[in-house]
């Protein structure tokens, strides 16, 4: 068995955890659940793209990262007050 | 050790320490106690996997793009684990500088 696929099969398990998180609690709480989210789902880019030997993902592991980092701040910025 | 064991073990620590993690942001009570597990995800995770991918893939391509994340990842949880603590304390007292009922240790008083 790959490793690789194993680590990626790993690192989507953890995504449940991070859905059960944003499922529950008050919005800001929720908001933790998806900045992990986040950066698993970056992580789980790069694994898969070695499991299936295609370096098209790497850049798939930054773009994501990049935008869960803009996308948590917007959120971050509209909890202070306004949501 | 042949490559393929290291880069199962390495792995292996990568998904352990990613599984913790997340699994704390769902169970842990306390909001601001959950912000730090934010952090061993990119930074303690994020080096095996790296290591991994230099061992399999050699100084090429893959192991700079992977660089670029971790840089790229690094940068972006501090300042979002920063901007999540600050939204949190905003909604919580309404100002996010001191309170004097909290009375910290040589803060600077509100206003």
């Amino acid at each position: 068995m790959n490793p690789w696929l194993l680590a990626s099969i790993g690192l989507a398990i953890c995504l449940i955890p991070c859905g059960v998180a944003v499922f529950r609690g008050s919005p800001i709480e929720r908001l933790l659940g998806l900045e992990m989210a986040g950066v698993i789902v970056s992580m789980f880019f790069i694994t898969f793209s070695e499991a299936l030997g295609n370096p098209n993902f790497y850049d798939l592991a930054l773009a994501s990262g990049l935008m869960a980092f803009g996308g948590g701040l917007v959120f971050a910025r509209f909890l202070e007050r306004w949501l | 050790m042949t490559g393929t064991v290291w880069i199962f073990v390495l792995l292996a620590i990568v998904v352990l320490i990613s599984l913790v993690c997340c699994i704390a942001i769902a169970t842990v009570s306390d909001f601001y106690v959950r912000l730090h597990y934010l952090a061993p995800v990119t930074t303690v995770a994020f080096i095996p996997l790296l290591i991994a991918v230099i061992i399999h893939e050699g100084a090429g391509q893959a192991a700079i793009k992977t660089i670029l994340v971790f840089g790229a990842l690094l940068l972006i949880n501090a300042v979002l684990t920063h901007a999540t603590a600050r939204a949190a304390r905003v909604r919580q007292l309404g100002h996010w500088s001191v309170d004097p009922q909290e009375n910290i240790e040589g803060a600077a008083p509100r206003g």
